[in-house]
């Protein structure tokens, strides 16, 4: 069942980009055998009740939205240590090839669905980041602007054996001439290697005009750890997956996430979790924010597998209205195949707390200022899992902004 | 009331369910589905005009919708395929609208029904009960004084003769369309049986009402439809209770119930199932709740191959509240489906959501379940609660709930945990003197209280002797 095909995209296209780029051969096929599987990709899974579809995908026109050869953008890349390697891919293709060449798309099948094909065929930018073993490092940020119809990225994170490292990214539109919708896509992929220890922070807050499409996965092999923060302010649609594979015995992950979406922002957010390995543990916690009309979508997985011996599970969802128009789904599934397994979900939908507003009117703050103060106390939960400040005032900032 | 108790505790509740009597039906239709199929069931029960048209109806849209396959892990029904059962067998009596004593019933079939335990339960609890073998309504009665009051409790087809207005208005109409899924349309066409329940205003019949159900012949389909009109003020409670025994072929299921809960009215409706484990049960249950009404659902699900479930409650007026209780038992082999429904159409209603599920022996439960707040349906609140128990590796245990929330001004809730049994339960029970079957059975029964404290206690007795069975592996 194909999606829609894009008229202007040829394999043409996809040599072009390749050959500005200067990319090794092996890239080129892998992307051309993407553009291929557009023909017969479908659009990423959306949850449907009767009489209801959560996110409308197919809606998108991507034959206006894409602009494969006119993408731009201004990327900062920080590494803060000599140690870890962090580059756009043309950059590293000559001392890395190999390592690149070996896990690149071994975890995120660029043939995943339609939009992780159309993002592998076409991306122009990204970061490929390598922490040799027993590396440790804090710091490496990449802040992106986007200045195009069009943008799609991809990230390479290879962390070796015992290395650790914290990465932070964002997105935001930079100053660009272009009227209209655009689209961003972002693919990211993670392999942990044993005892590795991976926090990948995303902050994304592109302009009212922005569709964004995000998946980011990492593997995790054994003693490993990925965790991941997920963080949505901007765009009018988002669609975001973060999903991590457990697949070496005793190795973790953890979701953050957080959205406030006010107008008519529409978020469908999702978390999943695959437990493949003995003694794994995983959490998974969002809270989301609605003003005015805004929508939020959430799914959350818990897939515990055959093998997955004492696996520990946990997910919580928490989504705050504070417009009578805001609408908020949630669905946190469970499928467990293994019993030795102690797993749990929760989520709820509710507004700022009558009498807490209450308490806070009868000590003289006003009824605004005391809605932002608990709003603000609302995501301090999530905000107390960010473990790296820079980030975790980014968010608070964002938020902040959104009260006034 | 002791001595009652004590009876249905000695009665065999294995051989209660496994016995199967030789088949002698007056009238057969042909294997498979077609318009004429419809109409030889339609005549033969010398239906008015408007039911055969509605059958007809439902049956174009049955042939029109496809076979439902794209939920996420839903139980496989390939094997399900309608023209290899025989939709409408009517059992060989006479009486067509059933018997009012017990004591004219063919021997063969009140045998049946005797092993089951009816006819003493009916003596000493229940108000009224309707008896269904194969896809007829073969004993119906109600106790005098109700009768009295205005209350109908009859078979379903003779509802559709002797009260046709009302029928004609509530009958897959309003509540439960055939337009629903493709099993609802299915039923549309073929329905035969069940039971009609009406209680008028401001009557309360204070003791259950009950209606049993059971299928005897292999490839066996049965259809039956349920419908309970609740007058404003008025309070019922209904049971059903179903069964078949063990065949090699497939059997399938496929009820239709609709309750009418008119203002400040209260019903209950709480069922047992335990299908033998080659029946396919895919019913359609809805409730309409008016303006301070009230609707519980209690189930219990041990039996069947696959189950596909889901009761459903509309809380269409102010202050109306929903109530589901439900326990989910999969053996080896069994696929149970199963969740709850609930829309909040009004401002001020509530809805709670019990759920308990245990696997085992390679069974797989899935809690599936949807909540819908429309927008405007101020003060609403949900809580929705599933708890799973698993035995071992090869069992599954999912949990799939759906929230839509259009509305700000509410209060939901969704929780759910997943765990295994306890050692240290187990140990602790073992150091007691228990074996360790008895210690497992009797965590199970604990982990199921909270439900069947809520059933009537005949009920009560029999899921935990059903659930003792299940334990033992000895229904296999």
């Amino acid at each position: 069942m194909s999606t829609q095909a894009i008229e202007s995209l040829s394999e043409d296209t996809v040599r072009r980009i390749a050959d500005e780029r200067d990319e090794p051969e092996w890239l080129l096929e892998t992307r051309l055998n993407a553009l291929a599987a557009l023909e017969t990709a479908d659009l990423p899974d959306v949850i449907q009740t009767p009489g209801r579809r959560w996110t409308d995908l197919e809606a998108l026109d991507f034959e206006a939205l894409v602009d494969p050869l006119n993408q731009s953008d201004a990327t900062e890349r920080t590494a803060g240590d000599d140690e870890v390697v962090v580059l756009p891919f043309t950059e590293a293709f000559d001392e890395y090839g190999d390592v690149i060449e070996a896990n690149f798309g071994s975890v995120l099948d660029p043939e995943h669905n339609y939009l992780t094909a159309l993002s592998v065929a076409l991306f122009t930018t990204g970061t490929f980041v390598y922490v040799p073993e027993g590396v440790d490092v804090e710091d490496v940020t990449v802040r992106a602007e986007m200045n195009s119809r069009s943008l799609f990225s991809q990230t390479l994170v290879v962390a070796e054996e015992s290395s650790s490292v914290t990465i932070l990214e964002s997105i935001e539109s930079g100053d660009s001439e272009v009227d209209g919708d655009r689209y961003f896509s972002n693919l990211v992929e993670i392999a942990a290697g044993e005892n590795a220890n991976v926090q990948f922070g995303s902050l994304q807050n592109l302009d009212d005009d922005s569709y964004t499409y995000s998946l980011k996965r990492g593997v995790t092999d054994a003693y490993a750890t990925v965790d991941w923060i997920e963080s949505n302010f901007g765009s009018k649609l988002t669609r975001s997956d973060v999903e991590t594979e457990l697949e070496g015995d005793g190795s973790e992950s953890q979701i953050v996430g957080t959205f406030f979406g006010t107008e008519d922002q529409h978020f469908d957010i999702n978390a999943r979790i695959w437990h493949r390995a003995e003694h794994t543990t995983a959490d998974l916690v969002t809270r989301g924010v609605l003003d005015d009309v805004a929508r939020s979508v959430y799914e959350g997985v818990q897939d515990v597998g055959e093998d997955a011996w004492n696996t520990s599970s946990y997910q919580r969802e928490n989504t705050l209205m504070l417009s009578d128009d805001a609408e908020a789904d949630a669905s946190p599934k469970l499928i467990i195949h293994n019993h030795d397994t102690e797993a749990s979900h929760s989520a709820t939908v509710g507004q700022v707390d009558a009498e807490d507003l209450f308490y806070l009117e009868s000590r003289t703050i006003g009824p605004r200022t005391a809605r932002n103060m608990l709003v603000e106390g609302f995501f301090v939960p999530v905000l107390e899992e960010i473990a790296v400040d820079e980030f975790r005032d980014d968010v608070e900032e964002l938020v902040l902004q959104r009260l006034q | 009331m002791s001595s009652q108790q004590d009876d249905l505790k000695e009665t065999d509740t294995e051989a209660r369910f496994e016995f199967k009597k030789e088949e002698k039906s007056a009238f057969q239709t042909e294997k498979g589905l077609t318009e004429e199929t419809v109409r030889v069931i339609s005549e033969d029960k010398d239906e008015p005009e408007w039911m055969l048209e509605r059958r007809l109806r439902a049956l174009e849209q049955f042939q029109e919708m496809p076979m439902p396959t794209d939920w996420p892990g839903q139980p496989d029904l390939s094997e399900v395929d309608v023209d290899e059962i025989i939709p409408y067998i009517r059992p060989d009596v006479d009486v067509r609208a059933g018997v009012d004593d017990w004591t004219e019933l063919p021997d063969n079939i009140k045998d049946t029904f005797d092993k089951l335990g009816i006819p003493e339960a009916e003596k000493n609890a229940l108000s009224g009960v309707g008896a269904q073998y194969e896809s007829e309504v073969v004993y119906q009665n109600m106790q005098e004084r109700w009768e009295e009051k205005g209350v109908v409790f009859c078979n379903m087809d003779e509802a559709v003769q002797e009260h046709e207005e009302l029928v004609r208005e509530h009958f897959m109409t309003k509540c439960v369309p055939p337009s629903d899924n493709k099993f609802a349309a299915l039923h549309g066409a073929i329905w035969s049986g069940g039971s009609f329940v009406y209680v008028p205003e401001n009557t309360t019949v204070d003791m259950p009402v009950q209606a049993y159900f059971r299928m005897n012949s292999e490839g066996m389909g049965q259809f039956e439809h349920t419908l309970i009109i609740a007058e404003e003020g008025s309070e019922v409670h209904y049971i059903e209770g179903c069964s078949a025994p063990k065949y090699s072929k497939f059997n399938l299921h496929c009820g239709g119930v609709e309750v009418f809960v008119d203002e400040d009215a209260h019903v209950q409706y709480s069922t047992v199932q335990n299908w033998s484990k080659n029946t396919y049960n895919l019913n359609t249950k809805r409730a309409i709740a008016e303006k301070g009404g009230r609707m519980e659902w209690i189930s219990g699900s041990m039996g069947s191959k696959a189950t596909m479930l889901y009761p459903s409650t509309i809380l269409k007026g102010r202050g109306a509240s929903d109530n589901h209780i439900t326990i989910a038992f999969a053996g080896e082999g069994q696929d149970i489906d199963t969740g709850a429904k609930v829309y909040h159409n009004a401002p001020d209603t509530k809805s709670t959501v019990e759920s308990k599920s245990i696997a085992k022996d390679g069974g797989r439960t899935n809690y599936r379940g949807l909540v819908h707040i429309a927008d405007g349906a101020e003060n609403s609140s949900t809580a929705v609660e599933c708890d799973a128990l698993m035995f071992d590796n090869e069992s599954t245990s999912d949990t799939m709930p759906y929230m839509e929330i259009n509305e700000s001004k509410v209060d939901v809730a969704h929780e759910a945990t997943v765990g295994k049994i306890g050692d240290e339960d187990i140990f602790y029970l073992q150091s007691r003197g228990l074996d360790d079957d008895d210690a497992k059975q009797m965590i199970v029964s604990g982990f199921i209280e909270p439900i069947t404290e809520e059933l009537p206690i005949e009920y009560a007795v029999e899921l935990n002797r059903l659930v003792e069975l299940e334990m033992e592996g000895s229904l296999g």
